[in-house]
């Protein structure tokens, strides 16, 4: 029997209000992530693939349908309990990394473990293995001005997997990076879906990233127009 | 502790914006800690000046005298009073007054002559501390008299010139006597200053005939005392002592005044508030400013999960963070205008006698310092700096983190 999936969305549809006209965002997509998945999300601008990573990791709410995230309905839950759940069970990585521009490498990494309170030396503790892990140890005083796009998009990596969230949410994370560097980053999430099991969803236009993704989902006009696992 | 790190170092992000603002602040303040340390301090010279000099804080005269005073309505025995006074323990002191035409060559005026035992008068007023010069009242001169300062100018005499009163005495003679002047005192309030004449009570009696009784018994009580309380004492004693007689506090006496007094701190930190306002405005622009800078950072502080009340925190900390600094540097640099204010004072002297509600002023203006000369301004540019930053912050709190990730 196949195991529950992680991320579940059924019918899901999002409409903006863009001054006196709707835009359909989604329509109706309905696709299941499972737990461990190294998923890319493509399609054309405007598919939709932004829209739906924010639905899924709760900062935006969907129009209509049901999105269930490690068995919890997103509609149910209110606004305290959607900021607890990013903080502690899904994990972003943006396009333009989004450092804090005044922390370290090391403190923009701890941000998600102290805000969930946990302890200084265990924060210390995982912080250092993980900056050493994306292949940044010795670099952990550096602020983001003192780093390469690279080096910022690992940090981003680090902070996104601090607190061993359920899936990783990343928003083109290589778009900003040329292509060498974007092929260590690939290999660093890769290493991690690998090794530690985590779970990576990327909207991407990059031929590299679906090169690399072993389930290649693909968007047109706000819904699944194929699903391709490797 | 993380929050004040983040906070500290994002103010540092636009160093010259941050100081700008603190630089402000603390002009602010520095101008507030001075201002309402002159203005405690004037109150203290006035209230010295009323309190010490003038009125006392209560007055016993005949019923009816004060609605018309009259050399006639006296109260009949003062030593009875003054000594029933003393068993309680307050200070007190006797004073005749009565009406005259003072003249010195061709200058004559009205006056009102005040008799008093200046031993006696001593403990209950400093009125013979305030001379601008020449002597205050000594029995071994009984014809000498001191007077208020514009009545001097006014006659036109000085210490040792001639003086001559005229009045009718209270068996219905003709008083008249020639005196001379011993003294001039310094601005103390209208009346004293326009028409005064201090003379020895033995004098007074032998120039209006006058044998026993007092138009006025000044009473002085114990420093923290209850006014009340005081006044309570002075009517029981008077009711033992002195039937027919009323019993009036300072305030009662001159309530426009005292309602100026209880008013005037209230005064000082509504000027102070405005003061602020202004600061506060600087507040909020520069804070503002620095939030719609960092728009994206507040989104992606909410994507990944902090709660909107540490956003909250790290703007009112920064907030809390200028206003701290501004302070600090603020007191440090008030101590020695605060130190010059009080030791050497502004000289007013130039404005010729400056009375407000007819108080005179001390030429030398000085300052005082009391908790409430710190803690006033401290708490008031902390309200308004709170004020100021807490509508950026509710901003910063409540964005909504796709928009802001998405802003340009």
């Amino acid at each position: 029997m196949d195991a529950e999936p992680i991320i579940s969305l059924r019918e899901v549809t999002k409409v903006y209000r863009q001054g006196s006209v709707d835009v359909h965002a989604l329509r109706g997509l309905t696709m299941d992530v499972e737990a461990g998945e190294f998923t890319a999300i493509c399609g054309p601008s405007g598919s939709g693939k932004t829209t739906m990573l924010n639905l899924i990791g709760a900062l935006d709410a969907m129009t209509s349908g049901s999105i269930v995230l490690e068995g919890r309905e997103l509609a149910s839950l209110n606004k305290k309990e959607l900021s607890e759940l990013r903080r502690d069970r899904i994990g972003f990585v943006f396009q333009a990394y989004n450092l804090m521009p005044v922390l370290t490498a090391y403190e923009n990494a701890e941000m998600v473990l102290w805000v969930q309170g946990v302890d200084g030396p265990s924060r210390r503790e995982r912080v250092m293995g993980l900056l050493e892990q994306v292949g940044l140890e010795g670099m952990e005083n550096r602020r983001p001005s003192e780093l390469s796009g690279g080096q910022q998009q690992r940090v981003a990596i680090a902070r996104a997997i601090a607190s061993n969230p359920a899936v990783v949410l990343a928003d083109e994370p290589t778009a900003n990076v040329d292509s060498e560097t974007a092929e260590t980053l690939l290999d660093l999430m890769e290493e991690l879906n690998r090794e530690q099991g985590v779970t990576f969803v990327f909207s991407t236009h990059d031929p590299q990233v679906m090169e690399r993704a072993r389930r290649v989902v693909r968007l047109v006009d706000g819904r699944v127009a194929s699903d391709e696992r490797r | 502790m993380k929050i004040l790190r983040m906070a500290w170092r994002n103010l540092w992000r636009n160093g010259r914006r941050t100081l700008v603002t603190v630089a402000a602040m603390t002009l602010a303040l520095w101008s507030m800690v001075l201002y309402t340390s002159l203005m405690e301090g004037m109150l203290d010279s006035m209230e010295t000046t009323l309190l010490d000099v003038e009125l006392g804080e209560i007055q016993v005269h005949a019923d009816g005298y004060r609605e018309r005073p009259s050399i006639w309505e006296r109260i009949e025995d003062p030593d009875a009073l003054l000594q029933a006074l003393d068993e309680t323990g307050l200070r007190s002191t006797a004073r005749l007054l009565g009406g005259a035409l003072v003249a010195s060559g061709d200058v004559s005026t009205g006056a009102l002559l005040k008799g008093l035992r200046p031993e006696r008068d001593a403990l209950v007023s400093e009125v013979h501390q305030r001379l601008d010069r020449g002597e205050w009242l000594d029995p071994a001169d009984p014809k000498g008299v001191v007077l208020g300062y514009r009545l001097a100018r006014t006659l036109a005499v000085e210490v040792g010139n001639e003086l001559v009163a005229l009045s009718q005495a209270t068996d219905g003679s003709m008083a008249n006597d020639l005196f001379r002047v011993r003294g001039v005192l310094q601005s103390l309030s209208e009346e004293t200053d326009r028409a005064t004449v201090f003379l020895l009570e033995d004098e007074f009696r032998n120039f209006f005939a006058l044998e026993d009784g007092a138009h006025r018994v000044i009473v002085r009580s114990s420093e923290g005392q209850d006014l009340a309380a005081a006044a309570g004492l002075v009517e029981q004693a008077a009711a033992a002592s002195a039937p027919g007689v009323e019993v009036r506090s300072w305030r009662d006496l001159l309530p426009g005044l005292a309602n100026i007094f209880d008013s005037a701190q209230a005064a000082v930190q509504v000027v102070a508030f405005v003061v602020y306002v202004v600061i506060a405005i600087l507040i909020l622009n520069a804070m503002l400013t620095a939030v719609f800078e960092r728009i994206r950072e507040f989104g992606v502080l909410k994507a990944i999960g902090v709660s909107p009340r540490r956003v909250l925190a790290l703007i009112l900390v920064e907030g809390a963070l200028q206003s701290a600094l501004a302070i600090g540097i603020g007191l440090v640099a008030s101590l020695p205008a605060l130190w010059f204010v009080t030791t050497r004072g502004i000289d007013v002297g130039g404005l010729g006698g400056t009375a407000i509600m007819g108080v005179a002023m001390d030429q030398i203006w000085t300052g005082a310092v009391s908790p409430l000369t710190i803690a006033g301004p401290v708490f008031i540019l902390l309200f308004v700096a709170g004020v100021a930053v807490l509508f950026p912050a509710i901003k910063a709190a409540r964005i909504n983190p796709i928009e802001a990730i998405h802003h340009q």
